[in-house]
């Protein structure tokens, strides 16, 4: 093998990196050649993931505690709309709204809606759009799928290049995963008007390690803000 | 006999006295056209089904029971066409009678007149018991007129249908003349074929019929014969106006059963298909014929159709539409492949027919080059992902619209129509979420226009925090129904920080309705 002859033997960190490039590249997760790099969300929690953002090419669970589920859907429009393209929402019934997902970056010519009232149609659906290489982001809402559909999900997007966003509401026992990430996402109560806050919490992800978060979306700029690294004036002036 | 060179020189041939007008050659859009007219004078006894007996079908005028078609085995024992029902069972009691189906003769004329897309793509039909075939410029391929026609009508004897061709430069010549039996008129002696026609033949309304009778005008060569005016003013000018399509003055229209297909691929089969497998094979070796076709003409299929040919008579087709033109084999054999489930070959098709019914140009894509680089690439590749997904289920977009009215704000458009984003659209804040049925919820509020201090919710009371509003949205009296109410939509925070679009349907003063409409994020 070339590494030995690359790397001396007792040089363990060098081979060892060699080795996890090597093992990325069999399994492609989150990394593909020819797309750029992850979707980012904002700064701390790029942090935490290895790839440095939301991964393409991969598939990425998001679970919504509420029976609505506001917040989880302002996290995945952001998401979907940094991913930069075509944006496929498969759902029962797509309630999407493009007035709301407009403030989110997400423009309506951007959105394809696409209803499966089947499952079987939906993740059909689903797979067909993660390996199109001319979409960005798929969306699916879904009560939650077995391990062998989420496989084939995983390996669509692996050979299309898609990032693939599973929805569904929370639960006590979310089951096996099969995706890259998990986050769990509830509402936090506002500190201003018009600020929504979120509870984001990375339940898994691979290769990386879990965190909690407190994050305040600000639609004036576009950024999602991480309240413990901002100055919180907001909170004083508001109890002044 | 000197000639007269000052005159100006005649467009038509002068009309010598005895004989008016079979000299005068045909014009307009008709000229060079041949048409075949079929006449299935047994259809309302065979669309009703093989006979073992001798039969007859009858159908009930008022309250007279009258014989409209007789089996050549019930016309030899002496029933004929236009006795009454009890006379032909006094005649002959053992003809079986049958009442006449009309839905069954019309659908088995209309399988017939897709199993003659065979020989023309221009068929129409001639209800109630004829067909119509333009077959301009087809009839080298089968070796002349008259050989097309005897292969026509041995292909209906086949199928077990009593046929009478003829062949003239007009679609009412051919069909009045297979009426009377049938011939081959050559080109250009349309009008002396008109002349020697029977009046009956031409079909005209019984009264004018009647009428002509009584003038003693037996053929249509002796109305021809008749001055206009006189003629038009009393039998009407529907009379002249036939006269004049039967000599191809006036144009007669040809509705066509199906648009001539702009490209088309046809495989004939030795053995009938019986498995799908069969039929993906054919496929596969015709959908690449189709494409380089296409592919030579630089053109892309919008409407591909699929028709199948069963042994018996009967067409089945198989449609497909798409978003962009395509002429890529395996992606239209994956659209196809849906749609070839609702097949039912039953005893084998005999013969498909692929068929590119709308085009548009398409340019090559230059090959070699790298794949995803080109939004010309991606663009193609959308388009097919939409095709596949629009083959099984709903797929649209969300256009803006000019309207305040929450549920008017977006409208469903097709995925492939383009959209533009108006400029202040969406400008204050809106729900990512609106509930497709908005759900009525119960709502405490300090006073009656104030913002709602709980609300009641799918069985629970839930505090709130914040609320801001009112934003009140005046119903569109131009397009609503007048007895629509106003809404004040709020936005409100519950106590765990959930944001929810609620609204006050009606006046506060007016006992309103609340409703939740939307999710914020």
């Amino acid at each position: 093998m070339n590494m030995t002859a690359r790397f001396s033997p007792l040089d363990r960190s060098a081979l060892l990196a060699d080795l996890r490039s090597q093992v990325a590249g069999l399994e492609h997760a989150g990394s593909r050649p020819g797309r750029e790099d992850a979707v980012p969300l904002c700064p701390s929690l790029d942090q935490a993931l290895p790839a440095g953002g939301l991964a393409r090419a991969a598939l990425h669970e998001v679970l919504a505690v509420g029976e609505l589920g506001g917040p989880a859907l302002g996290f995945i429009a952001l998401a979907l709309a940094r991913s930069g393209g075509t944006v496929l929402w498969i759902a029962p019934e797509p309630e999407a709204w493009p007035p709301g997902l407009l403030r989110f970056g997400l423009g309506p010519e951007r959105l394809l809606l696409v209803r499966a009232t089947r499952q079987a149609d939906a993740l059909w659906a689903m797979e067909e759009a993660l390996r199109c290489r001319a979409i960005s982001a798929a969306l699916l809402f879904s009560p939650g799928i077995n391990l062998t559909a989420g496989r084939r999900l995983m390996l669509a997007a692996e050979a299309g290049g898609a990032l693939g966003i599973l929805l569904r509401t929370d639960s006590a026992a979310p089951g096996p995963a099969v995706a890259l990430t998990r986050w769990r996402i509830a509402p936090l109560p506002a500190l201003e008007p018009d600020r929504p806050r979120w509870q984001v919490e990375l339940l898994r992800s691979r290769g990386g390690a879990g965190g909690q978060w407190s994050l305040c979306w600000r639609e004036d700029d576009g950024a999602l803000e991480d309240e413990a690294l901002a100055p919180a004036p907001s909170r004083r002036s508001r109890v002044g | 006999m000197r000639r007269r060179v000052c005159r100006p020189p005649r467009l038509t041939a002068p009309a010598p006295e005895a004989l008016p007008p079979p000299t005068l050659p045909p014009s307009g859009d008709t000229v060079g056209r041949r048409f075949l007219a079929l006449h299935l004078p047994l259809l309302p006894v065979e669309a009703t089904g093989r006979a073992e007996a001798p039969t007859l079908v009858w159908r009930a005028e008022g309250s007279a029971r009258r014989v409209v078609a007789v089996e050549p085995r019930a016309a030899a024992l002496g029933v004929a066409v236009g006795q009454s029902l009890a006379d032909a069972q006094a005649i002959a009691p053992a003809v079986r009678p049958r009442p006449e189906d009309g839905g069954a003769e019309a659908a088995r004329l209309e399988a017939l007149g897709l199993w003659a897309l065979r020989f023309t793509p221009l068929v129409a039909l001639d209800p109630p018991d004829g067909l119509l075939l333009d077959i301009t410029g087809v009839e080298p391929l089968f070796g002349g007129e008259v050989a097309l026609r005897d292969r026509v009508l041995r292909g209906l004897a086949r199928l077990g249908h009593a046929a009478q061709a003829a062949i003239a430069g007009g679609t009412l010549l051919a069909s009045a003349i297979a009426r009377c039996g049938g011939t081959v008129v050559p080109p250009g002696q349309d009008a002396v074929a008109v002349a020697g026609l029977p009046l009956p033949a031409m079909r005209l309304p019984v009264p004018v019929l009647v009428g002509l009778r009584r003038l003693g005008l037996e053929r249509a060569g002796d109305v021809l014969r008749q001055p206009r005016a006189p003629l038009a003013r009393r039998f009407g000018a529907p009379l002249v106006l036939l006269l004049d399509r039967m000599l191809g003055e006036a144009a007669t229209p040809f509705r066509s059963l199906r648009p001539p297909p702009e490209f088309q691929v046809v495989r004939e089969m030795m053995e009938p298909l019986i498995t799908r497998g069969g039929i993906d094979a054919a496929l596969s070796r015709m959908l690449p014929a189709l494409c380089v076709q296409l592919g030579d003409a630089g053109r892309g299929v919008l409407r591909l159709v699929l028709r199948a040919h069963r042994g018996d008579g009967t067409v089945q087709e198989a449609m497909l539409g798409l978003g962009l033109p395509s002429r890529d084999p395996a992606h239209l054999h994956r659209l196809l492949e849906s749609r070839l489930e609702a097949l039912e070959p039953r005893f084998g098709f005999e013969r498909l027919d692929l068929l590119a019914e709308r085009t548009e140009p398409l340019a090559a894509l230059q090959s070699g080059m790298v794949a995803g680089a080109t939004p010309a690439a991606d663009a193609a590749a959308l388009a097919q992902l939409i095709d596949r997904l629009g083959q099984r289920l709903p797929v649209w977009r969300l256009a803006p619209r000019a309207s305040h009215w929450p549920e008017r704000a977006a409208m469903k458009v097709d995925p492939f129509a383009s959209i533009d984003t108006p400029q202040g659209w969406a400008a204050r804040p809106r729900p990512l979420r609106l509930l497709r049925q908005p759900e009525q919820i119960e709502v405490i509020a300090v006073l009656p226009d104030a913002p709602p201090r709980r609300i009641h919710w799918r069985g629970n009371w839930v505090n709130i925090r914040a609320a801001e509003g009112p934003e009140r949205f005046e119903p569109e009296w131009w397009r609503d129904r007048p007895d629509r109410p106003v809404r004040d939509y709020y936005r409100v925070e519950c106590a765990d920080g959930t944001r929810l679009w609620v609204c006050r349907a009606g006046l506060p003063e007016a006992s309103p309705r609340w409703f939740l409409h939307g999710v914020f994020a």
